[in-house]
């Protein structure tokens, strides 16, 4: 944690966070710090809670049923979870890229005109649209086509698509749940570009059970086992030097 | 080489067991499809040549080389047209009420299952409630208006199992990316639910509403009288329907309305036949739209 700069705060802040569906308790006493225009990855074994963490940082949790959040999510100062912020504002600062990328069956234009539309945008709707696709790379390839179905393009430029719908909102913090699991090689080594070129303009948390992804990537990782926050710090410390020895199997590929 | 002989031996024991339930799965699959050949082979037999435009067009009539189903064919589309309007919105509503807005309480749980019995309550017993409500209670009488409403409330039920069913099977990935961008939940409803949801309501509500116009019941109950000679054209006009009318004639004891009420049958059976026809050839066409 103290490798975000002292003279700034963080953009995204965890205290004391804790998550349960139900009496399964998902994430216990989660505390750590985004440090802002910085990449922050996430790692862990399956189900320990890496999904969960990134969905309670825009408040999707409780879109589930019997999803029950403790403690504070800060934003820019302000707790998430305050009484009066409404969820909705939360996901339009805070925008999130899903593990399976899911166009809606609308065209190419209406799938990133969706978020602006939805946030009641009035300005240039076409040039914002062009410049999300622009930034994701996928303007060439779709320019020809706006009106064509999303649900027509291939899976890879899918996942771009859900990019760039997503960045059309100008959240200020970007959280990518394992954005490239579905995805062949090529079109991972695409996203993960994307993400890099990225990095100049936007704070991202992604998740990822991919170590080489997250070491490529990240400035920051968390390493988290059973919903618990077991080491933070930065990317080359956590897996060169971790201090936890349970960090230290798991990037290193031993199972305890 | 063992198990090369044993394995045949099993699987062919297996295949002779499935063969044996197969074929009686089948013969149960084409006795029923026969049976309904047989009765529209009877209706065509027996009513085929009472069909021609003067009998759809012309009224009832005590002769029978006169009597026709015009009036009868235009209340039953009369009460359709109804009986959709007034059911699918009020159907589709209380299913995204039920689905996406309603909390997890006893009481919900207690509207669905309610609702969901609904659909199973015998027709004759709506007929029941459309007179007490209808024509009692609200006063508007015997009329087409009442028995357009009596098949509303009866196709109601069809309507909110069918939408119910229909945003149910909508992927939650999808709302949930929708909710990502920060959609407010009306927005996903709007734009994302009631979309993908469209083709199933659309079928399962056009289902529904040449299932309420098909119905004899309802309709005796709540008054529909066996005799009218002008067209049926306003609310508070007499009520009649076409089913109604196959019920009337069919009770006569004269052959020359038996063959009558077949040929009433049979426009009856194209009319909705064509109509559910037409609602599956809807429902391709928005999925297709859809994607």
């Amino acid at each position: 944690m103290t490798a975000s700069a002292p003279d700034e705060a963080p953009i995204l802040s965890a205290h004391g966070l804790s998550v349960s569906f139900g009496s399964r308790a998902a994430l216990a006493e989660i505390s750590l710090d985004v440090p802002r225009g910085r990449i922050v990855s996430v790692i862990g074994p399956s189900g320990c809670g890496k999904t969960t963490l990134l969905r309670s940082f825009n408040r999707m949790n409780e879109l589930v049923a019997g999803a029950r959040t403790a403690g504070a999510v800060r934003f820019e100062g302000v707790n998430l979870y305050g009484k009066d912020v409404d969820p909705v504002d939360v996901r339009r600062r805070i925008g999130m890229v899903f593990q399976r990328a899911t166009p809606f069956h609308k065209s190419v234009f209406d799938n990133v005109a969706f978020g602006p539309r939805a946030g009641g945008f009035a300005g240039d709707l076409h040039g914002l649209v062009q410049e999300a696709l622009e930034v994701t790379g996928l303007w060439p390839e779709v320019a020809g086509d706006l009106d064509g179905p999303a649900t027509n393009l291939s899976a890879g430029q899918q996942q771009r698509l859900c990019i760039a719908r997503t960045l059309a909102v100008k959240p200020g913090v970007l959280l990518m749940d394992e954005p490239t699991s579905a995805l062949d090689p090529t079109a991972t080594a695409r996203i993960e570009s994307l993400v890099d070129s990225l990095r100049k303009s936007h704070t991202i948390v992604i998740a990822t059970h991919n170590l080489q992804q997250a070491a490529r990537l990240s400035d920051m990782t968390a390493y988290l086992d059973r919903g618990e926050l077991v080491e933070y710090g930065p990317t080359e410390t956590v897996f060169t030097n971790p201090r936890e020895p349970r960090t230290e199997s798991y990037v290193t590929g031993r199972v305890l | 080489m063992g198990l090369a002989v044993t394995r045949p031996r099993r699987i062919g024991a297996q295949l002779r067991r499935l063969g044996a339930l197969g074929a009686v799965c089948g013969l149960a699959a084409w006795a029923s499809v026969a049976v309904l050949l047989l009765a529209i082979g009877v209706l065509v037999v027996r009513g085929w040549g009472v069909l021609d435009w003067g009998f759809l067009a012309n009224p009832a009539s005590a002769d029978p080389a006169k009597a026709g189903v015009g009036p009868a064919f235009a209340a039953t589309l009369w009460m359709g047209v109804v009986a959709w309007a007034a059911a699918v919105p009020a159907g589709v509503g209380s299913a995204v009420y039920l689905e996406e807005y309603a909390p997890k309480t006893r009481w919900t749980s207690l509207a669905k299952s309610a609702l969901a019995n609904l659909a199973s309550v015998p027709p004759v017993v709506y007929g029941v409630a459309g007179l007490a409500l209808f024509v009692r209670g609200l006063g508007i009488g015997r009329s087409l208006a009442a028995g357009g409403l009596t098949l509303a409330v009866l196709a109601l039920p069809l309507v909110v199992a069918a939408a119910r069913q229909a945003i149910r099977a909508v992927p939650g990935d999808l709302r949930e990316a929708a909710y990502g961008l920060g959609a407010t939940r009306w927005q996903v409803i709007r734009h994302q639910v009631l979309p993908a949801a469209a083709p199933g309501i659309v079928t399962g509500s056009c289902f529904a509403a040449t299932r309420a116009m098909g119905e004899a019941a309802p309709l005796v109950v709540v008054g529909a009288v066996s005799f009218t000679t002008f067209f049926p054209l306003r609310p508070e006009d007499p009520l009649t329907s076409l089913p109604t009318r196959i019920f009337d004639w069919s009770a006569r004891s004269q052959p020359e309305f038996a063959a009558l009420a077949a040929g009433a049958a049979l426009a009856l059976l194209v009319v909705l036949l064509t109509m559910n026809a037409a609602a599956t050839v809807a429902r391709a066409r928005l999925k297709r739209i859809g994607r």
